[in-house]
């Protein structure tokens, strides 16, 4: 038991050295040295820019605030302005590691983004330092495939079928992401990697609300090192919706669809009647004009 | 009844120069009429720059979509409806004392509902689609309802100001020699050869009879609708069945108050003291003590209700007119443009023609922004919140595009009045004549 005491002791010893230097290390965080000379394969422009902000105002404002006006929330350690010096003067692939990867209470977001969208979110930070000049990988003698996608789904299992191609070759190990187009953005409905035969899965939930004939507009991303593809399509796959007028059954007259005869027949009746009457006036000015010579 | 109205008793020649004065182009009118126009002039500018960049250049947006173009609107029909209550109604209870002052709010009428109509078109972003709402409307469209009863109440007005005219325009033919040619070729046709037989005066009555009694129902349908273009929304502070009644009412507030200013004005301006007396004041003072009452009892109506049911809309509605964000502008408009005027007029020195038509002028600017109140905020209280839009969709406040061409509207309607009121008599000369005689024997 005496033994045990010593072990406690150095336990503790050592926990509240991992402690303060964890402290230190949290000043300076660093990527491993091969993630930090990792290069975006896409050229930063202005629709990464948009998306990414759109990603980062969802998912980073609330800790970061907004670039550039130094309104991060305050914490410890700092989670730092975007648009600040210190932060810019790292290496894309820092922080594409660092958002991807989190420590501590910078969440990690490696489930939350393709990494397509990371690059998105890097590009919009990125677009805060003017001084900033895009680093491209040498693709020289590097041969990206390209992509053929094709959807379908599956109503036995309720999985929407992603295939990927190159030349009509299927393409395994590729990362595929698929959302449901909604009106305000788009929503995650899975993720998954195609197989040997360039198959992937994504479970589709039946009772997501499709339109009149149960179609979702489903987007599908793929990506495997440089090269993507992306595709875009109404599946039937959800549960048909029947629209239904919110006054339907109420209303006498409101209708969406045709007027009903007794309203056209009462307002042309009405407007006809009354311009019939106008019209005998104005025609009748003449047998005043006629009267003149009366005796 | 008729005694107190005209005291002097002239002959007929007095009271052909007294009233035909009026029809000239003297350096007064030169000089009003250039004032107007530049001003017009002024505020088309505006409007040029409105159909070049669109409703932008206003305040409107995608909650206050209806700003103070419609308000607007609504405060022309209104007081357009006046022609209607003055000629119509009372002209068929043989309210004689009106005869002298109905051709007055006939003027009132066209001309207001004219420019109505216009207004209309300055609220669209795309007026070269104007037609299109003739030709794809909707029968079950208030909208629709609106533009048909818009455009046939300018007919019948213009036509109920005309067809009376006829002895009149007869009598400018035959004496007035020293106008322009064109003016005498203008007075001659349309005076459909007028020559006073009692087959033309046979046929003038009984079609300004079928005038008179139609446009009673066209003029309280041309108010109920516009009222309905708000009242058939479910919004709260609109979606209410008594605003058809509620309406017109107001209508005839604002109406009552612009024909005691233009006939202040035309009284002085054309030295017509002896057609126009004070008494003539004094009844359009009761008349307006009249419709305020009904008008102050609808207004009543449209807080108690709601406010004593207060489901959540409505009561957010009620209060923030009580003491809410519109609260300043309510109590201004309801205390200061409807019941202490109504109170004043309740005093007989008060119905003196400078104290009245002090007082029409703030009941007139009251019911201006009474219009204001019932369309704009409504629509800053929608039943799904405000969110995710720029700062300035959480209120509304015109631009200087949309003041001067609201602006312009009135600077048309004063244009209408001062010219037709120069073309012809603003006095039925015929009718005052026949009154005098009737007397005399
Ligand atoms: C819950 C709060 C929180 C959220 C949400 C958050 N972060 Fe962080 N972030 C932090 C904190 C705290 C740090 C500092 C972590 C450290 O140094 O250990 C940090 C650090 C970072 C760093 C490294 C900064 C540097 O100077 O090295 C990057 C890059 C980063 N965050 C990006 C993002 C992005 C992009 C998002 C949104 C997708 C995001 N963060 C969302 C709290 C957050």
């Amino acid at each position: 038991m005496k033994n045990n005491k010593g072990y406690n002791l150095i336990i503790l010893f050592c926990l509240c050295f991992l402690a303060v230097a964890n402290v230190n290390a949290q000043s300076d965080w660093q990527a491993p040295a091969e993630e930090n000379e990792k290069l975006s394969p896409f050229l930063f422009d202005d629709d990464m820019v948009l998306e990414g902000r759109v990603a980062y105002e969802n998912s980073c404002t609330s800790c970061h605030g907004t670039p550039g006006q130094d309104d991060f929330t305050p914490m410890s350690p700092p989670p730092g302005d975007p648009g600040a010096e210190a932060f810019q003067a790292q290496s894309d692939g820092s922080i594409f590691y660092k958002i991807k990867m989190g420590r501590g209470t910078m969440p990690k977001f490696e489930d939350a983004f393709a990494d397509d969208e990371l690059w998105n979110i890097v590009a919009y930070i990125r677009s805060f330092n003017e001084d900033y000049k895009q680093e491209l990988p040498n693709m020289e003698g590097v041969v990206i495939p390209e992509y053929a996608m094709r959807l379908s789904f599956d109503e036995n299992v309720d999985k929407l079928v992603v295939k990927i191609f190159a030349e009509e070759v299927p393409q395994p190990e590729v990362s595929v992401s698929a959302y449901v187009m909604g009106t305000f953005g788009k929503h995650l409905l899975g993720k998954a990697q195609t197989n040997e035969l360039g198959i992937a899965y994504v479970d589709v939930d039946p009772t997501l609300p499709g339109d009149e004939e149960g179609k979702i507009n489903v987007m599908v991303k793929a990506t495997k090192g440089f090269a993507r593809a992306k595709l875009q399509q109404d599946l039937a796959m959800a549960k048909p919706t029947e629209r239904h007028s919110a006054i339907e059954g109420r209303h006498i007259w409101s209708t969406d669809r045709m007027a009903p005869i007794w309203l056209k027949i009462t307002f042309f009746v009405s407007v006809f009647g009354v311009w019939f009457a106008l019209l005998f006036i104005v025609f009748g000015l003449r047998n005043i004009k006629k009267a003149r010579e009366e005796a | 009844m008729n005694e107190t109205i005209t005291k002097g008793h002239f002959s007929e020649e007095q009271i052909d120069k007294d009233l035909l004065k009026n029809v000239n182009w003297g350096g007064k009118f030169k000089l009003w009429m250039g004032f107007l126009t530049v001003s017009l002039i002024i505020c088309l500018y505006y409007y040029y720059q409105q159909l070049q960049n669109g409703l932008g250049v206003t305040g409107l947006h995608d909650y206050v979509s209806w700003g103070i173009y419609i308000s607007n609107f609504v405060f022309f029909v209104a007081t357009s409806l006046i022609g209607m209550l003055v000629s119509s109604v009372l002209g068929m209870m043989k309210v004689s004392w009106v005869r002298p002052v109905a051709r007055i709010a006939e003027l009132v009428a066209v001309a207001f509902a004219m420019v109505a109509g216009l207004i209309i078109i300055t609220d669209m972003g795309r007026p070269d689609r104007l037609l299109n709402v003739f030709i794809h409307g909707r029968v079950q469209s208030p909208i629709v309802w609106d533009i048909a009863v818009v455009v046939t109440y300018v007919v019948i007005s213009a036509l109920l100001l005309y067809i009376p005219m006829l002895p009149d325009i007869a009598l400018c033919r035959d004496k007035l020699n020293n106008v322009p040619k064109w003016q005498q070729k203008m007075y001659k046709s349309l005076s459909l050869g007028w020559n006073s037989t009692a087959k033309q005066f046979r046929l003038m009555n009984r079609y300004t009879r079928i005038l008179l009694v139609l446009i009673i129902p066209i003029a309280l349908s041309i108010h109920t609708v516009t009222s309905w273009l708000f009242a058939m929304t479910l919004r709260s502070g609109w979606d209410s069945p008594i605003f058809g009644p509620y309406f017109v009412s107001g209508a005839f507030v604002a109406g009552c108050a612009a024909v005691i200013i233009a006939m202040f004005f035309f009284r002085n301006n054309y030295k017509l003291k002896e057609y126009i007396t004070a008494d003539h004041f004094d009844r359009m003072g009761k008349l307006l003590v009249l419709v305020a009452l009904v008008y102050v009892y609808f207004n009543i109506n449209e807080i108690i209700v709601p406010g004593y049911k207060a489901n959540t809309a409505d009561a957010k509605h009620v209060h923030e007119m009580l003491y809410g964000h519109d609260s300043v502008m309510f109590w201004l408009v309801q205390l200061g443009g409807l019941v202490v005027p109504f109170l004043l007029i309740l005093f007989k020195p008060m119905r003196k023609p400078l104290p009245l038509t002090i007082i029409s002028l703030v009941i007139l600017a009251g019911a201006w922004f009474k219009r204001v109140l019932i369309v704009v905020p409504t629509q800053l209280a929608p039943y799904y919140p405000i969110q995710n839009v720029p700062e300035g969709w959480t209120g509304y406040s015109p631009t200087t595009p949309e003041v001067a061409i609201t602006v312009a509207s009135f600077i048309l309607v004063l244009m209408i009045i001062t010219v037709l009121a120069k073309l012809f008599p603003v006095v039925p000369i015929w009718e005052v004549k026949e009154d005098m005689n009737h007397k005399n024997n």
